[in-house]
């Protein structure tokens, strides 16, 4: 992974703030570029059978819960689950950095985002190529909407990611290593009904944290 | 079939994949099918045996309570059935090993499971399998080193089994938790494992090189157990062959491997195709060239040249320290670890004794703190025994105990523990007699340790001999004696030397220049692990220079980049003559702030620079925030700089302390949440305005943050939550604290939170950042 591959307005959107004076611009490239030596990117998918009932959606047999799951993957017959995870060394730099340098620690952990999002945009574009539906939704994930988070375990167990990539899930349905993500994203071959919206994977209508979302404060 | 008889076999032929052979349904639970469908389990046994396997694994890979929590399936007993059916399918001639895999949960650094959880979850799989008669103990596929060890420990201290141990490698040659191969080897034949080796991830041809890096680390037999080639990355299918399997299984014994088998995607026809391909083959026979070596979880370091001990990590003589640990202040600790690394450290010593301090409880909380920040081996410092154990439990690796020393109680009581959890002891030449003035007597004690030691089977090369500094002001002979000691020690024993470098200037002027002086002359005498403080002026640079010209530094490659940079590196700040304190601050110029503190407390009083110049820095940093002309990271950075300015003034007030604290606030992430960023910002700013901020860290019990706020008498609790599973434990946390200490006031935060939810758990303020506490704080305190 090399800096030049983080959208640095990426960067500054999870710092929330729109620019940077000298003096923290090289400080930012001098955590991207250690976010970048320390990641060590892992990602594993699958692609399961949707099945939608009258009760919701399943996803390879597994009840995915919520209405927004089920509305998410309207017409998808397929769906693509995807596991990433940057690896445990980025946690323990940023761990040393709160000690060291809290600064710090907030620009590598907002590094360390716009990271898995790029490892997860690129994982999309490599299985967009590879299979033939036309139509993909954007990936949702456990936390979105009413897609509860607690099913963080089953997605993981579903991939076998803690055997295949390293990554975990805590008794309070934290994925571990910290920087990591798990994401459900239909295959159709009818055009999907979502909108991309600032990289979240949601529409902002739809959305309950639209008050408080940076990336919508930012982007408006 | 005794598994200690087959070792005497030239190969030893285990089974291959379990799940590859079950053809599972969705959704359907190997481990229930020890209970529903015992005859579909044993033909996959039955299959293995016939094919060759000596040995089968029981069908309790994932039979483990906390993987089965919620499916219904009682642990022991499908572990029971399984041994069972496994002894019924194979019959006497073949050995059932109880077979246990990781919980799926992380162990501390990585991860915040306990020790302890993990260890009776292996205690629960260990006792089922032994009573229904399992004839060993397999740990496969694991990752985590300190998950290894609970596992390991779990079967030894619960069976009188032999155990077998095999962990899973990545490409870059170490685990996903980045545990090496070395780190891996030396600290599982420390704990007594029979034969230890790789399975799973990757496949026969990936391993190899794996394989022939573990041979040079272990004296114990191999264990090879590969995947059928690289999986399908989608599919998850494997297409290697039996057969192109096989083809690499000769230059495995070559390596020396003994154990053969097979991982994901093996079947009976594999077993058969190894046996076959090994028909005429020999093993390689090893000679281990057996070194000393001690190793974290994530980094081994070896004694191969003068290794340096930070001695930082310890009260004695040290307020700051001291006061720290009686504060339960485990971020000092583990900034002391963080600046000893980056000085050049090759090992940290740990000692948290002093008075007021229970060591058996806090000397593991600060391993596990220091192991957080930094991948250096440690070295458990204590007196206390029941320290080092509660310490040597939870250690991720092959840590050194200091110390031992030459008289019998200390013997009985410290070897015991060095053989058990396979460390490496620091043996001090001292005994009833006190301290030997001669070389030759205390040479004499140290080879007596190290007689000891090798009794109770504790290996030669894991014996460090400490023959002990004095300071050189209380006699003539003093150090010379201490090192014609080390020299003998070294040239006739051949076993590490430890030496407490800075005790020889006690007492003396100039001690920086005799502690240079003399490490040099010990190093030149045969001194091996200096413990020193890194940090002090030249004491690294000495090891250094004495490392590159003895022949340990190989094109001085290491000491040219220690130091090709420091011309620049050195530069100092810009003095920047017309830079106010407040400036400073507001700039967030962080030794700018030191240093104008430093001059400002030249000419004023410590609470006039505190009040009439950092806290107007820090609302004007504020003010700027809260109407976006300025953002996050100005503002930690301006909260960082005044933190370093207000540790200049700390060190100045000791003497007429207490005036500074505004008032105690107990902070915490409540428990399950991990996520701690959020949490420390809020406590730099706290403190920036001089609270006295008790920070109880992450994952912390809702009794735990009452039990601490009634203690300290605090007015206000902050508490913190960044997930919408955790904000439970939050509202539960309040519940509490409003029951059994009401007139205490909460603040909360976090991603997930908002105003109204803080008022539906009763939180008496919602904070929408670390500027907001602070604010609610000034309210509370007024």
């Amino acid at each position: 992974m090399k800096p030049e591959d983080l959208s640095r307005d990426e960067i500054l959107m999870f710092l929330n703030t729109p620019d940077l004076d000298a003096q923290l611009s090289a400080m930012l490239d001098e955590c991207t570029a250690a976010l970048c030596k320390a990641a060590q990117p892992r990602t594993i998918y699958r692609v399961l059978p949707v099945v939608h009932n009258g009760n919701g959606v399943t996803l390879g047999g597994l009840p995915l819960l919520g209405e927004d799951i089920a509305l998410h993957l309207t017409g998808c017959t397929e769906a693509v689950l995807l596991a990433a995870t940057l690896s445990a060394p980025v946690d323990a730099l940023i761990r040393r950095a709160e000690v060291t340098d809290m600064t710090k620690a907030v620009m590598l952990d907002a590094a360390a985002g716009a990271a898995i999002e790029r490892v997860c945009n690129d994982l999309e574009a490599e299985i967009r190529t590879k299979y033939s539906y036309p139509y993909y939704t954007a990936r949702f994930s456990a936390g979105y909407g009413d897609f509860p988070i607690t099913q963080q375990g089953d997605l993981v167990k579903l991939l076998d990611a803690p055997r295949r990539i390293g990554l975990t899930v805590t008794a309070a349905q934290t994925l571990l290593p910290l920087k990591s993500v798990t994401a459900v994203m239909g295959m159709s071959f009818e055009p999907v009904r979502d909108a991309r919206r600032f990289g979240c994977g949601k529409t902002c209508a739809e959305c309950p944290y639209q008050e408080t979302c940076p990336m919508k404060k930012l982007k408006d | 079939m005794n598994f200690r008889t087959l070792l005497l076999d030239e190969f030893v032929f285990l089974d291959g994949g379990m799940g590859t052979m079950l053809h599972l349904a969705p959704g359907e639970l190997p481990e229930r099918l020890n209970l529903t469908e015992p005859a579909r389990v044993a033909a996959v046994h039955k299959a293995y045996a016939e094919a060759g396997s000596q040995v089968v694994y029981a069908n309790t890979f994932g039979a483990n309570p906390l993987k089965l929590a919620g499916t219904g399936i009682d642990a022991a007993e499908s572990i029971q059935a399984a041994v069972r059916l496994a002894k019924n399918a194979v019959g006497e001639g073949v050995c059932v090993a109880l077979d246990i895999g990781p919980t799926g949960q992380l162990l501390p650094p990585a991860g915040q499971m306990t020790f302890e959880a993990a260890y009776d979850s292996f205690r629960v799989m260990c006792e089922a399998g032994a009573a229904a008669g399992a004839d060993l103990v397999v740990i496969e596929t694991m990752s985590d080193l300190l998950e290894t060890k609970a596992a390991l420990l779990a079967a030894k201290e619960h069976t009188d089994l032999p155990i077998i141990v095999t962990m899973t490698f990545t490409e870059n040659g170490r685990t996903f938790t980045g545990c090496p191969i070395s780190a891996a080897a030396i600290t599982l034949e420390g704990l007594g494992a029979s034969a230890i080796g790789i399975n799973c991830s990757l496949g026969p041809k990936e391993i190899l090189p794996m394989m022939q890096e573990l041979a040079k680390w272990t004296s114990l037999p191999l264990i090879a157990k590969p995947n059928a080639g690289l999986p399908d990355p989608v599919t998850g299918e494997y297409f290697l062959s039996p057969e192109d399997f096989a083809e690499f299984m000769p230059m495995y014994a070559d390596s020396g491997v003994q154990l053969f088998g097979g991982c994901c995607g093996t079947t009976p026809d594999f077993i058969r195709a190894v046996r076959k391909r090994l028909g005429s083959v020999r093993r390689s026979r090893r000679t281990i060239q057996r070194q000393a070596a001690v190793c974290s979880g994530t980094r081994t370091v070896l004694m191969d040249m003068p290794r340096i001990i930070g001695e930082r990590i310890n009260p004695t003589g040290k307020k700051r320290m001291k006061q720290a640990l009686l504060d339960h202040d485990f971020d000092y600790l583990r900034s002391e670890a963080i600046s000893q690394t980056e000085s050049g450290a090759d090992i940290l010593d740990v000692n948290v004794g002093t008075p007021g301090i229970n060591e058996a409880e806090v000397l593991p909380q600060a391993v596990q703190a220091i192991l957080e920040v930094t991948d250096l081996p440690l070295q458990l410092d204590s007196s206390d025994p029941a320290a080092l154990e509660a310490a040597l439990r939870i250690y991720p690796g092959k840590p050194i105990v200091n110390s031992v020393n030459g008289k019998a109680e200390s013997l009985a009581t410290v070897l015991p523990l060095v053989k058990h959890y396979g460390a490496s002891i620091v043996g001090l030449t001292l005994d009833e007699n006190g301290i030997p003035q001669t070389a030759a007597e205390r040479f004499c004690i140290g080879k007596r340790i190290l007689d000891e030691a090798q009794k109770l089977g504790i290996p030669k090369e894991d014996v460090y001999l400490d023959c002990l500094t004095l300071t050189a002001s209380t006699g003539a002979n003093g150090p010379a004696e201490t090192l014609s000691a080390v020299r003998r020690v070294r040239e006739e024993l051949e076993l590490q030397t430890v030496l407490g470098v800075s005790n020889i200037s006690f007492g003396l002027p100039n001690r920086p220049l005799i502690n240079r002086n003399f490490l040099c002359m010990a190093l030149q005498n045969g001194l091996t692990l200096p413990i020193m403080n890194p940090m002090a002026e030249g004491m690294t640079d000495t090891v250094r220079a004495f490392r590159m010209l003895s022949g340990f530094d190989p094109n001085c490659e290491n000491f040219i980049a220690a130091y090709q940079d420091t011309g620049t590196a050195a530069a100092a700040p810009v003095q920047n003559s017309t830079l106010t304190l407040e400036g400073a601050v507001i700039r967030g110029l962080r030794q700018d702030a030191a240093r104008l503190t430093q001059e400002a407390l030249e000419t004023h009083e410590a609470l006039t620079v505190v009040n009439d110049m950092l806290i107007p820095a820090l609302d004007t940093v504020g003010a700027d925030y809260e109407s976006g002309k300025v953002f996050l990271p100005q503002l930690i950075q301006a909260a960082t700089a005044a933190q370093s300015a207000f540790g200049v003034i700390k060190a100045s007030m000791t003497a007429q302390d207490g005036d500074a604290d505004k008032g105690k606030i107990v902070i915490a992430t409540v428990q399950g949440d991990v996520h701690d960023i959020g949490k420390n910002i809020v406590r730099l700013l706290l403190e920036n305005y001089g609270y006295d901020v008790i920070d109880l860290g992450k994952d912390v019990p809702p009794q735990k943050i009452v039990d601490a706020a009634i203690e300290n008498q605090v007015k206000l609790v902050g508490l913190s939550a960044l997930m919408t599973t955790t904000v439970g434990a939050m509202e539960e946390t309040i519940k509490l604290l409003n029951t059994q200490y009401p007139e205490c006031k909460t603040v909360v935060g976090g991603a997930v939170l908002t105003a109204d939810y803080a008022e539906t758990i009763n939180a008496d303020c919602y904070a929408k950042d670390a500027k907001a506490t602070v604010d609610f704080a000034k309210n509370i305190f007024g």
